[in-house]
C-alpha cells in the first residue's frame, strides 16, 4: 500500500499497464520460440498459412501444417481452457491457490483412465472422455461428500482434495507396480504430452472447450457474489451451494476433457490465474480474461520448452506437464509471498483437524499400543507364508530368520516412530493439526535430493544418502518457514505453501520417472517405501539415530508448548523464539529425512500418528510425542508385515500400503468431524 | 394487514444445544427494533433465522403473512437485507464494486445495470459518507470504514427490511451515532423495518422504537425504551445491579453499580 493513501484518489483504479505488456511479451516469446526452428526453412507468411493449408511439393509446409500448427493450436486452446477453469475454481473456493489439480480432478481423471485401460479398453477406444470425466467426478464427489456438512469451507475442500489425490495416486501406483507391463505408456501420458500429427484432436476439442467456456461465463455474476462470503451472498439472493456445484461441475468437465486428451498439464490452471492476479487483474472479469490469455501463452511456452528439451536430451521424452510444473512451481511460491490479507480467509473459522479434547491416562494408552507393537513384532518374526503354506518359526530359531525379517521390521518400526515424532513436532510448531511432513512437502524435498543423487550416478553410501536427504528436507522446511513467516505461521498459509512445494517436488519426480529405465523402476519402489532394501547395519544406524533424537526431543518439550501461543507471547515468556524454531526445524527435518530414506516420501504416517495420539486422549506435548511414536511404529510394523505376506511370494511396498490404509482413516476422520 | 415478521413458537437447536426456546414475537412494518441481551443469549441466532440463514428446528417464521421459505432466493433478497456480524475479506473489490453487488437481487446473473442502479449506488455511498473512498480497495480501509461499506451495500439493495448484526461494533462514537441516525432516518423516510443487534443499551434506547431483550433463548423484556430503561428491568436482563438516569426526555444513561 502506498503511503499517500490518506488522500484517497478519485480515480477508478485502472488496469496496470504491466498486465497486457507481460501477456504480450509471454505470447511473443512463446510464439517466436515455437516457430524459430521452422523459420529457417519457411518464410513468415508461409508459416502462417500453415494453419489452414500446405503445399504438397514443399515438405516443410506439410510438416508445419500437420505437426507444428496443430500443436501450437492445441496448446493455446488447452492453456486458455485450463486458465479459465483455474480462475473459476479460485473464485468458487475463495482461495488464491485452488485449482483443478488441488481438488483431485486431475488425479481422478488419471485414475479413471487407468481403470479403463486395464478393465475396459473398449470404452477408451469409444471415447476417452467418459472414463476421465467419470474419474474426475468420482474424485470431486469424494471431496464434496467429505466436506458437504462443512459448507464447502475452502481449506477443508483443499485438504480433502489433496488427500483424495494422494489416495487415488497411491492406487494408481499400486496398479502400475502390479501390472506395469500394461501401463508403461500411461505413465508418460500421465505427465502430459502435446505431440500432434494431425488436426483431428484439435477439432474434437475446440467445440467442447468453447461450449464449457461459454457456460462458465454465464455464471460470472453469481460467482462474483461468492466473494462476499456465504451469509451475505445468500442474503443477496445467490444460491450459494447451487452456484458452487454447477461451477465445480463445469470445472471438472473442462479439466477431465483436457486430461483425457493430453494427460496432466493441469498446473497451468494454478499458475495462470495466480500470474494474472499478481500482475494486477483485480475484478473477477479481469481475472477471468487475463488468466485465460496467460494460460494460453504459458502452456505454449512450456510446450515449446519441453519440445526443445526433448530434442536436446536425445532419446528421453520430456513431457509438457513436467515443464509446466517446473515453471509453475516457482510462480506459486512467488505468489504466496505477495498475497496479502489472507489471514481473514473465508472459512478460516472451521478447523477440520480438531477433535473434542478428551483426556486419557498416558499409561493405559502407551501400554496398550506398546503391547500391540510387541504382538505385531512377534507375529511378524514368527508366522509367515512359505513355499508349503504358512509356517511357524519358534523364537529359538529367530536368529536364523533375523537376516530376512529383522532389519526391515526394525527399520519400519523406527521410521514410523520418527515420522510420528516429526509429525507431532511440526503440528505443534505450526499450531496446525493438519501439518505433517508429507503434506508440507518436506518428505518431497528429501526425496527430490535423493533422486537427483541417484540420477547423477554418485555412489555416496547410505549415510551420504541420509545427509543428502536431510539437506533436502531442511531446504524444503526452511523455504516453507521463510514463506510462512510473513503470515505468522498461520495454519492456512503454511498448508497452502506446503502444497505448492509438494506439487513442485512431485513435478521433479515425474520428470525422472518419465525418463524410464531401470533407475526409474528402482526409484519407484523406493518412493513407495520398499522396506526389503534395508540392510542390518542401516537398521541399527537408524535405531541409534532415532533413539538419540528421541532423547533430544525431551529437552524441547517446554518450547514446543510455548510456540503455538504465537511469537509475541512466547518471547515475552522468555523463549528465544528464532533459536527455538531453528532447533526444532532441524530436529524435525533430520527425523523426516531418516524416515524418508527407509520408507519413501509417500506414507501418511506423519499425519496420522499425531492425530491418532490426540484421538486416544493425549493432549499435552510430551504424551502426544510418546503415543504418536508408538502409534507410528505400530502402523508401519503392521504395514511391513502385510506387505510381505499379502501378495506372497510378491512384495508390495510397505509405504504404499500405509498410504492406502492411512488415506482411508483420514477420509473417515474428516467425514466424522463433519458430522460432529 | 399482517405484521412484517411473525415468529411463532420458534425453536432453534444446533447439535445438542437449544439456542432458542419457543419464541413468540412480531415485528411491525416501519418499526426499528433493537435486540439486546448478554453474550450467547440467542440474539444473532434469532436474526439469522429471520434472514433464512439457519432453518427453524420447530415453529414458524412468517414474512408479511407467508412462510419465509415460500419466496425464491432473489425475491427474498429484494425484501430482506442481512448484514452478518463478521463480513469476510473481499479480496481486492473496491468500495463501489462492493456496493454495486447490492443490486444483484434486482438484476440477476445476466441483467444490465441501468442508470437507476448507478444512482442508487451513488445515493448509498453518499448516505454512508463513503464517496471519497469509493475507488479504494475495501481491504485497505479501517475497520469502521469497512463496516460502513457493507452497510452501503445493504442500502443499495433497496429492501423493505434491514437485519443488522452488531453493525456499529467497530465504529468510533461519531460514526456509531451517525450510522444509527441514518438507519433511523431511512426507517422513517422509507417505512423500513429494522431489526438490529446492539450491545449499547443507551444508544439502543436513543434510536430505536422498541427494545427486545433475550436471555438464554427466551424473551425477558419487550417494550418501548421508556419501559425498558428501568433499573429493575435492566438488572433482570444483564444480571448485574444497574441504575438508570433520564437526562432529558428520550435520553437515558445507564450505569453499573
Amino acid at each position: 500500500m502506498s503511503t499517500d493513501s490518506a488522500a484517497p484518489s478519485q480515480q477508478q483504479p485502472a488496469l496496470p499497464a504491466r498486465l497486457p505488456f507481460v501477456a504480450m511479451l509471454l505470447w511473443l516469446i512463446a510464439l517466436t520460440a515455437s516457430a524459430a526452428p521452422l523459420l529457417s526453412g519457411l518464410s513468415l507468411p508461409e508459416l502462417l498459412s500453415a494453419f489452414w493449408s500446405y503445399d504438397g511439393a514443399n515438405y516443410s509446409t506439410v510438416l508445419a501444417h500437420y505437426s507444428w500448427a496443430p500443436r501450437v493450436a492445441i496448446a493455446v486452446l488447452i492453456g486458455c481452457g485450463l486458465g479459465l477453469a483455474g480462475a473459476i475454481t479460485q473464485q468458487i473456493l475463495g482461495n488464491p491457490l485452488a485449482s483443478p489439480t488441488t481438488l483431485g480432478v486431475a488425479a481422478g481423471s488419471q485414475f479413471g483412465i487407468t481403470l479403463a485401460t486395464l478393465f475396459a479398453p473398449g470404452l477408451l477406444a469409444f471415447s476417452p472422455d467418459i472414463a476421465a470425466v467419470g474419474g474426475g467426478l468420482l474424485a470431486i464427489g469424494l471431496v464434496i461428500a467429505l466436506t458437504w456438512r462443512l459448507g464447502f469451507s475452502p481449506v477443508t475442500v483443499i485438504l480433502a482434495g489433496l488427500v483424495v489425490s494422494f489416495f487415488l495416486g497411491a492406487i494408481n501406483m499400486a496398479f502400475l507396480l502390479l501390472k506395469g507391463e500394461w501401463l508403461g505408456n500411461l505413465y508418460i501420458w500421465g505427465a502430459g504430452s502435446l505431440v500432434q500429427n494431425n488436426w483431428q484432436p484439435f477439432l474434437d476439442l475446440l467445440p467442447r472447450v468453447l461450449t464449457i467456456a461459454v457456460l462458465m461465463l454465464a455464471l460470472m455474476r453469481p460467482l462474483q457474489l461468492l466473494q462476499l462470503g456465504q451469509a451475505s451472498a445468500s442474503s443477496l439472493g445467490g444460491r450459494v451451494a447451487l452456484v458452487r456445484a454447477l461451477a465445480l461441475f463445469l470445472v471438472v468437465l473442462m479439466s477431465a476433457t483436457v486430461v483425457s486428451r493430453v494427460g496432466m498439464v493441469a498446473f497451468v490452471g494454478l499458475a495462470a490465474p495466480v500470474m494474472a492476479r499478481l500482475l494486477g487483474a483485480r475484478t473477477l472479469g479481469q481475472r477471468l480474461l487475463w488468466s485465460t490469455v496467460m494460460g494460453g501463452g504459458f502452456l505454449l511456452l512450456a510446450d515449446t520448452l519441453a519440445h526443445w528439451a526433448t530434442a536436446w536430451g536425445g532419446s528421453s521424452l520430456v513431457p509438457t506437464g513436467t515443464a509446466t510444473a517446473l515453471i509453475g512451481g516457482p510462480i506459486i511460491l512467488m505468489a504466496l509471498q505477495s498475497i496479502r490479507n489472507t489471514h481473514h480467509m473465508p472459512g478460516q473459522d472451521t478447523n477440520p483437524g480438531s477433535f473434542l479434547p478428551k483426556r486419557r491416562s498416558l499409561n493405559t494408552v502407551a501400554i496398550a499400543l506398546g503391547g500391540l507393537l510387541l504382538v505385531t513384532t512377534f507375529i511378524s518374526m514368527a508366522w509367515s507364508p512359505g513355499l508349503e503354506g504358512w509356517n511357524w518359526t519358534p523364537p529359538w530359531q529367530w536368529a536364523d530368520a533375523w537376516v530376512w525379517r529383522g532389519p526391515r521390521l526394525l527399520a519400519a518400526i523406527l521410521a514410523g516412530m520418527a515420522l510420528g515424532m516429526a509429525g507431532t513436532l511440526i503440528q505443534r510448531m505450526t499450531g496446525n493439526p493438519m501439518g505433517s511432513p508429507e503434506l508440507l512437502g518436506i518428505s518431497g524435498g528429501a526425496a527430490l535430493m535423493m533422486v537427483i543423487v541417484v540420477i547423477s550416478g554418485l555412489e555416496i553410501g547410505r549415510f551420504g544418502q541420509l545427509a543428502v536427504a536431510t539437506l533436502g528436507a531442511a531446504i524444503a522446511l526452511g523455504l516453507l518457514i521463510l514463506l510462512a513467516r510473513r503470515h505468522q505461521f498461520a495454519g492456512n498459509q503454511l498448508l497452502l505453501g506446503g502444497l505448492a512445494l509438494s506439487v513442485f517436488m512431485d513435478a521433479g519426480l515425474r520428470l525422472v520417472m518419465a525418463s524410464g529405465g531401470t533407475v526409474a523402476s528402482r526409484l519407484l519402489n523406493w518412493m513407495y517405501g520398499s522396506t526389503w532394501l534395508v540392510s542390518e547395519t542401516e537398521a541399527l544406524g537408524l535405531m541409534a539415530l532415532v533413539l538419540g533424537f528421541g532423547v533430544l526431543l525431551v529437552l524441547t518439550l517446554r518450547p514446543l508448548m510455548l510456540l503455538p501461543l504465537g511469537s509475541a507471547s512466547a518471547s515475552s515468556l522468555g523463549l528465544a523464539v528464532p533459536r527455538a524454531r531453528l532447533l526444532l526445524l532441524l530436529l524435525a527435518s533430520v527425523l523426516t529425512a531418516a524416515a524418508t530414506v527407509v520408507i519413501g516420501p509417500m506414507s501418511f504416517v506423519g499425519l496420522i500418528a499425531p492425530h491418532l495420539a490426540r484421538v486416544l486422549g493425549q493432549q499435552t506435548v510430551g504424551r502426544q510425542l510418546v503415543v504418536a511414536a508408538l502409534a507410528g511404529g505400530f502402523l508401519l510394523a503392521l504395514a511391513d508385515y502385510l506387505s510381505r505376506v499379502v501378495m506372497y511370494p510378491n512384495q508390495l511396498p510397505a509405504g504404499l500400503l500405509a498410504a492406502l490404509v492411512g488415506g482411508i482413516y483420514f477420509l473417515w476422520g474428516l467425514s466424522r468431524h463433519g458430522r460432529a | 394487514m399482517p405484521a412484517f415478521f411473525e415468529v411463532d413458537e420458534l425453536a432453534v437447536r444446533i447439535g445438542e444445544n437449544t439456542i432458542l426456546h419457543s419464541l413468540d414475537l412480531t415485528f411491525e412494518e416501519g418499526e426499528v427494533t433493537a435486540l439486546l441481551g448478554h453474550n450467547g443469549s440467542g440474539k444473532s441466532t434469532l436474526l439469522k433465522t429471520l434472514a433464512r440463514q439457519i432453518p427453524a428446528s420447530q415453529g414458524k417464521v412468517k414474512l408479511q403473512g407467508d412462510a419465509v421459505d415460500s419466496l425464491g432466493a432473489r425475491a427474498f433478497a429484494r425484501v430482506v437485507g442481512y448484514l452478518p456480524q463478521h463480513p469476510p475479506a473481499t479480496d481486492g473489490l473496491t468500495v463501489r464494486e462492493l456496493v454495486a453487488l447490492g443490486r444483484y437481487p434486482w438484476r440477476g446473473p445476466l441483467g444490465r445495470y441501468t442508470s437507476e442502479d448507478q444512482q442508487l449506488i451513488d445515493q448509498a455511498l453518499t448516505d454512508t459518507d463513503l464517496v471519497p473512498f469509493q475507488h479504494r480497495s475495501v481491504d485497505t480501509l479501517s475497520g469502521g470504514e469497512r463496516q460502513r461499506a457493507w452497510i452501503a451495500m445493504l442500502l443499495a439493495q433497496q429492501t423493505q427490511c434491514l437485519l443488522l448484526d452488531e453493525p456499529i461494533s467497530a465504529l468510533d462514537v461519531k460514526h456509531q451515532v451517525e450510522t444509527l441516525r441514518l438507519v433511523h432516518r431511512l426507517a422513517q423516510q422509507r417505512e423500513l423495518t429494522v431489526v438490529v443487534v446492539l450491545h449499547d443499551v443507551d444508544l439502543a434506547a436513543r434510536f430505536c422504537d422498541r427494545l427486545v431483550a433475550l436471555k438464554s433463548g427466551a424473551v425477558v423484556a419487550d417494550g418501548s425504551p421508556a419501559n425498558i430503561m428501568d433499573s429493575k428491568v435492566l438488572e433482570s436482563i444483564y444480571s448485574v445491579p444497574m441504575g438508570v438516569m433520564e437526562r432529558a426526555p428520550g435520553q437515558w444513561v445507564s450505569y453499573v453499580h
